[in-house]
């Protein structure tokens, strides 16, 4: 076990310049998810300790509803966070995959072939921890400009603690051992690695109907708060989870569908690839889409948020109230924004390291088309198509779904409040743009997979 | 298409390819006639694929030339090269080749697309390709849902489509036990035939390089041997 364990280096050193890049695209989405999660966990914390120690009226009457809230964004963001670093070890391991088929058939043993994989993963995810914990720190100074509760937060009271920040050094390697390990199974098993690829069955319309129900019960949820008051407010954003569980369960199948639906009105090559592959796995295609998704959803609900404030201004309230209610209001699109904001990020880097798993899968694929003649041009288009056609949708889709879903409440008044619209079209943009930038993070790796792949060698 | 008569379809004149110190070619000639069938054999390292590829157009050799039809590759950017390669080339490797999200139709339609064909013509001649070669009725099928000897038949399909003027294939039945090589290979052989291509077939066994013509041996780099043999027919 020892020698082979000494080859654990050596598998890392042994990948050439795609082996770097994908490398450093595993330890930063570990970065990215460990500084992001240690920013919401602060987040929660500072609202928790603000909640049992109020400074003042107003955080003794709104300190609880803040941590509901803090609860809500650590609730929305826990799965696109933990997807990211699944996806990211996958991707480590991927690049790995042939060498250790290769030893597999040389005689090393399954357990040895995993004590491998456990070795690499785990470096990579610990190097991605550190550095994350290090965003996280960077990151203070900007979060502690953003104002709550009327003063902004000190950094003391966003600082998690050494024993969180150790836990994470400790949490986030495990988890991508976990995931490295799942997705290795196949070379245990196999190690000829022969993938045998089927045609999937079709997703059930069961989930279409649990997700619309679960729609329908959210309605019902925010007429009913409705008539209690504008402070239920935060009860209705705390059911977003609800509305996020149905979006996930309908947002594959949707995907599924559209593809189907694409794969018959298909005209070009890469029109026909594309939908293809949603076809294929509208999952695989959902775990980089389905982070916008709920970017779309919570921004869609954004979208009626600065009813709140000039509805409950003309109730005939005190002046100290309008100022309680204008600050909770403003409070509360920050703080979607900050969600939203990292949504983005997770969801750019969930599409980045998605796609370079893909080449890295496909390289032997993906070289024989193009020697025999199929443009490079034509992959790139097949690529970007690939995330853009279902983004737009799911964007666009869940943004709708969460006006829709809000409307008991607002009316169609959240569709006509012009700075809620420019809100919602502004968050879009931006996400699909940052999310398209990463995707061509993909494109020199396909390059030098081009440019290394033999067809066999002789 | 229009091919051009006089003289070889396929002409390389004294190929030197190097990669760093190993030189994998030293100097090689050898023309392919219209509608020949050629074997290019050798052991492991001798240069065979390099040939391959460098005829192909996948590789830029360091020295000497080759022409298709007359018209010399070397001329060519890797955009042109590409473009013959789609036009006038068919390939089948010897697996993998085949994209493992599409069904076996799209698979070989999907090369005529390339050139531009509506899909609808594109699928239509599909079919009676599949037809042609044993496979009607499994069009929908997807390559995982094809034995090896099937999946190999979509890839010479999807090689002939587009009408090339030569099919080059890289040990075609390499993935295959013997009994469904031959069968594969008797496939390719006829139908490249029928087609009017040239075919090049690189091997190290002898049993697929019976199905060609001719046969040439390289080592270290150069042709030794060039014989020419009535192919195995069809049993």
């Amino acid at each position: 076990m020892s020698a082979v364990l000494a080859l654990a280096p050596r598998l890392r050193r042994a990948g050439g310049r795609d082996g770097r890049l994908t490398t450093a695209l595993a330890v930063a989405a570990f970065a990215v998810m460990t500084a992001l999660t240690l920013s919401v966990v602060g987040g929660l914390l500072g609202f928790s300790a603000r909640a049992a120690d109020p400074a003042g009226a107003f955080q003794r009457e709104y300190g609880d509803s803040y941590v509901v809230l803090a609860w809500t964004a650590v609730v929305l963001l826990v799965v696109p966070l933990l997807t990211l670093g699944g996806s990211a070890a996958r991707l480590g391991v991927a690049r790995r995959d042939a060498r250790l088929a290769t030893l597999r058939l040389l005689g090393v043993t399954p357990r040895e072939v995993v004590a491998l994989t456990v070795v690499g993963t785990a470096w990579q995810g610990l190097v991605g921890a550190v550095a994350g914990v290090a965003g996280y720190v960077a990151l203070l100074p900007v979060w502690t400009r953003v104002p709550f509760q009327g003063s902004t937060f000190s950094a003391g009271e966003l600082w998690v603690g050494w024993p969180v920040l150790a836990a994470a050094c400790v949490a986030v390697p495990v988890l991508a051992v976990v995931s490295g390990v799942v997705s290795l199974r196949r070379v245990v098993v196999s190690p000829l690695g022969v993938a045998r690829r089927q045609t999937p069955p079709a997703m059930r319309a069961v989930r279409a109907v649990v997700a619309l129900v679960a729609m329908g019960l959210f309605m019902v949820v925010l007429l009913v708060l409705g008539q209690l008051g504008a402070f239920a407010v935060a009860f209705a954003i705390g059911s977003l989870a609800l509305g996020f569980g149905a979006l996930n369960l309908i947002g594959p199948w949707a995907l599924g569908l559209v593809g189907r639906l694409r794969v018959r009105r298909a005209r070009t090559p890469a029109q026909l690839l594309a939908a293809r592959r949603l076809v294929d796995d509208p999952r695989a295609t959902w775990r980089v889409v389905g982070g916008l998704g709920l970017a779309g959803f919570v921004a869609g609900a954004l979208a009626v948020v600065p009813l709140l404030a000039s509805a409950s201004a003309g109730e005939g309230a005190s002046a100290a109230e309008v100022a309680e209610t204008a600050t909770f209001t403003g409070d509360l699109m920050r703080g979607a924004l900050l969600t939203l904001g990292i949504t983005f990020l997770v969801a750019a880097a969930a599409a980045g390291i998605t796609q370079a798993a893909t080449v890295l899968d496909r390289r032997r694929e993906y070289a024989l088309q193009v020697l025999a003649g199929t443009p490079v041009a034509l992959l790139d288009s097949v690529r970007r198509r690939e995330v853009l056609v279902p983004m737009l949708l799911v964007a666009v889709g869940s943004a709708a779904t969460a006006v829709v879903m809000m409307s008991p409440v607002f009316g169609i008044a959240g569709l006509t409040d012009p700075s809620g619209l420019l809100l919602l079209v502004g968050c879009l943009t931006a996400g699909c743009l940052l999310v398209l930038a990463a995707t061509e993070t993909s494109r020199p790796l396909l390059r030098s997979v081009l440019a290394e792949t033999q067809v066999r060698p002789d | 298409m229009s091919h051009t008569t006089s003289g070889p379809r396929l002409s390389a004149r004294g190929l030197v390819k190097q990669f760093g110190a190993t030189t994998a070619l030293a100097g090689v000639d050898l023309d392919v006639a219209a509608g020949e069938s050629v074997a290019v054999m050798g052991p492991s390292g001798s240069g065979k694929s390099t040939l391959l590829h460098c005829l192909a157009g996948i590789l830029v050799p360091d020295a000497g030339t080759v022409a298709l039809s007359g018209r010399g590759l070397h001329d060519l950017d890797e955009r042109e090269r590409s473009l013959v390669r789609r036009r006038q080339y068919g390939f089948v490797f010897q697996f993998g080749q085949l994209l493992a999200e599409l069904p076996a139709i799209e698979n070989v339609a999907l090369a005529p697309m390339l050139l531009g064909t509506p899909r609808r013509e594109a699928t239509e001649l599909a079919g009676r390709w599949l037809a042609s070669l044993g496979l009607a009725g499994m069009e929908g099928r997807r390559p995982g849902e094809l034995s090896g000897g099937q999946a190999q038949r979509v890839a010479v399909a999807r090689a002939l489509i587009t009408g090339p003027e030569v099919v080059f294939a890289d040990e075609p039945t390499g993935a295959l036990d013997q009994a469904t090589g031959q069968d594969v290979m008797r496939v390719l052989t006829e139908t490249t035939r029928l087609a009017g291509a040239s075919l090049v077939v690189v091997t190290h066994d002898a049993g697929v390089a019976a199905w060609c013509g001719r046969r040439v041996e390289v080592r270290d780099g150069r042709v030794v041997a060039d014989e020419r043999r009535a192919p195995e027919v069809a049993r």
